[in-house]
């Protein structure tokens, strides 16, 4: 087998972390491939968070990089919860001071999306809380042919208890909102 | 050959319905795990043209039995209802050590041979159903190993490829994979994808199956040249869309895949 032979499987380490991807020469398909996985999860968080890019320069690099760093150190698994944890990072970061409530919204909303659209398990939507906002962000799976998920922001007559951490959540079987199991824990 | 399209998210419905009223589609391909919560009677209803089934995050080689054997259940419901066509699953890397890739890696052909012919083995069976598996747009000197690896997969498992002819194109260009190397596979199956890709932003650009663009001149002639080995009875080729989703782009597409073909024989069911 030829020693300069490089498959995918070999990359697998750089392909969400930014640091390692430095470890390839500029100039090969390496460094192109691994940069093309990058790409996604900068995407991710800034196309549907653009008060989040707001926050620093237009490459964004400043919150990107420290936070995939933090991620990789603490291995999140980058599921659904991704902007759950962009939420944590920032505030223990340079920016906390001007991360805003409709920040802290917007990356809830963000993650309970994320969760209606890639989720297979059987339930129908989900409700995530935070302990720094009063409301619910609850999030419905596609459930007719022509619509997508669809996103809301509930206000409880009776609020229910903080969650425990920053985050908690409960999945909703069908596609009514009223019963309160009781708080899970965002999970790494 | 029957042409149809891809169907993944409900803001396209008018469109596929269009395409499929004014026959320029056979039939329809849903990526059915966007819609497990839609009931199967819904989706019957709403395509006046056969349906095939597309699994996008079964992630069947590395999901827990318990996970995948909730969803077979489901699946199996939408597969009495909408008697599809065929159903097909990725063979792709979706997470590394727990952690979620946004952009799938490809596999280790033949070090994970064994691993990869027991989970087929199995998820067909959970599904009651062949399964046609879909081949890696390869960026990497890996998918050397790919042709090998369906050609024996078929052969060990009865599973058919969901021959994707613009990823093997991708291949080509990026590790230069040579397009002969499938004929083998394209002459085993009867079930295709094609679709518009683009390239990476950063030099030395790499290939990216990226379906937000038209056919390139490569993959049609592909498609020509090999036109009596795809070309078979019920043969389907599903015109993957997935951004910039023109009317008249599409179209324009779908001609030229009519030109290479030409109108099914007998009508589609
Ligand atoms: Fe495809």
């Amino acid at each position: 087998m030829n020693s300069s032979r490089v498959i995918d499987n070999d990359l697998l380490d750089a392909l969400m972390v930014p640091a390692k991807q430095g470890d390839y020469p500029r100039d090969s398909h390496a460094f192109v491939r691994i940069d093309c996985s990058l790409r996604v999860y900068w995407h991710s968080l800034f196309d549907i968070c653009p008060d989040v890019l707001a926050l620093t320069t237009p490459d964004g690099l400043a919150i990107y990089r420290p936070f995939m760093a933090w991620a990789n150190e603490r291995q999140l698994s980058l599921d659904w919860t991704y902007y759950l944890w962009v939420y944590q990072w920032l505030l223990q970061s340079e920016f906390r001071e001007r991360v805003t409530p409709k920040i802290a919204r917007a990356l809830t909303a963000a993650s309970a999306a994320r969760w209606a659209v890639g989720d297979r398990s059987a339930s129908g939507g989900i409700a995530v809380g935070c302990a720094d906002f009063p409301e619910l962000v609850v999030a419905w799976k596609s459930h007719h042919i022509d619509e997508g998920r669809e996103i809301e922001l509930v206000e409880l007559d009776e609020p229910l208890p903080t969650p425990p951490g920053k985050f908690g959540y409960f999945t909703i079987p069908q596609f009514e909102l009223n019963t309160f199991p009781g708080w899970s824990e965002i999970l790494r | 050959m029957l042409i149809g399209l891809n169907f993944t998210l409900g803001g396209t419905l008018e469109l596929v319905q269009r395409l499929a009223k004014e026959g320029e589609i056979d039939y329809c391909e849903l990526l059915i795990d966007n819609f497990l919560q839609v009931p199967p009677s819904e989706l019957r209803d709403a395509f006046a043209c056969p349906i095939g089934l597309h699994i996008m995050f079964s992630k069947f080689l590395e999901s827990d039995a318990a996970y995948l054997e909730s969803m077979a259940e489901r699946l199996r419901e939408y597969i009495d209802v909408l008697k599809p066509l065929y159903i097909s699953d990725h063979l792709a890397r979706f997470t590394h050590k727990g952690r979620t890739l946004y952009h799938l890696a490809e596999l280790d052909y033949p070090n994970e041979y064994h691993h990869v012919r027991q989970r087929v083995d199995w998820w067909q069976e959970k599904l009651g159903q062949r399964l046609y598996l879909e081949n890696y747009p390869s960026i990497m000197d890996g998918g050397h190993d790919a042709p090998e690896f369906f050609e024996r997969l078929v052969q060990d498992t009865g599973a058919g490829v969901l021959f994707d002819a613009s990823n093997a194109v991708c291949a080509q260009l990026n590790c230069g994979l040579g397009l002969d190397r499938w004929l083998n596979v394209i002459d085993s199956t009867t079930h295709f994808h094609v679709a518009g890709y683009s390239l990476s932003i950063l030099e030395p650009k790499v290939v990216l199956d990226t379906h937000d663009v038209e056919l390139s001149p490569e993959t049609l002639a592909f498609l020509t040249r090999y036109k009596d080995h795809f070309d078979k009875p019920n043969a389907t080729m599903t015109y993957e869309r997935d951004e910039n989703i023109e009317y008249d782009d599409i179209v324009s597409d779908l001609r030229k895949l009519r030109a290479i073909f030409g109108h099914p024989k007998g009508g589609t069911q």
